[in-house]
């Protein structure tokens, strides 16, 4: 199950707006390869790994690569 | 950055710091477990930012939703605003 932290983990500041790099920003999270789809495949692999650490690394990294989605 | 722009965003940012602390001693700790120092270090740090998430949490309301959070007099603080983009 997931619960979700109402706060930001680094303080967030935008002085100057820049749409070419928001664009390419959001394709680096939902892109083929985007943070998103990698954290789906961890998460999912994690299942068939044969050691406790295996299967630890693969949730923390599953859970962390979603961490940039909530930044949207 | 204006970290004193009010008492909850200080709060907030002092939370952040602390909990940068706690991350980076975990991590350290995944590559070398023995090192006691490390393990004192992180213990202090995870106890102040338990202390202050329990100092926000008071004032402000739960960080963290379903129960996770501490409880609070008013259960419907967990919808109101800012929210981190917010703030």
């Amino acid at each position: 199950m997931w619960i979700y932290e109402k706060k930001l983990e680094h303080p967030v500041r935008i002085t100057r707006p820049n749409v070419k790099f928001a664009k390419l920003v959001i394709t680096q999270y939902g892109g083929p390869d985007g943070e998103l789809s990698a954290s789906l495949r961890y998460l999912n692999q994690r299942y068939s790994m044969p050691t406790d650490m295996a299967k630890a690394t693969l949730t923390d990294i599953g859970t962390e690569e979603s961490a940039p989605v909530g930044y949207k | 950055m204006m970290k004193c722009d009010n008492k909850q965003a200080a709060l907030l940012r002092k939370i952040q710091e602390m909990e940068f602390v706690a991350i980076e001693l975990n991590l350290y700790l995944n590559t070398h477990p023995c090192d006691q120092c490390a393990q004192n270090d992180f213990n202090c740090a995870v106890e102040i930012l338990r202390k202050l998430k329990d100092k926000y949490e008071c004032e402000f309301g739960p960080l963290l939703n379903f129960g996770f959070g501490s409880t609070t007099k008013n259960p419907w603080q967990w919808s109101e605003g800012p929210w981190p983009w917010e703030m």
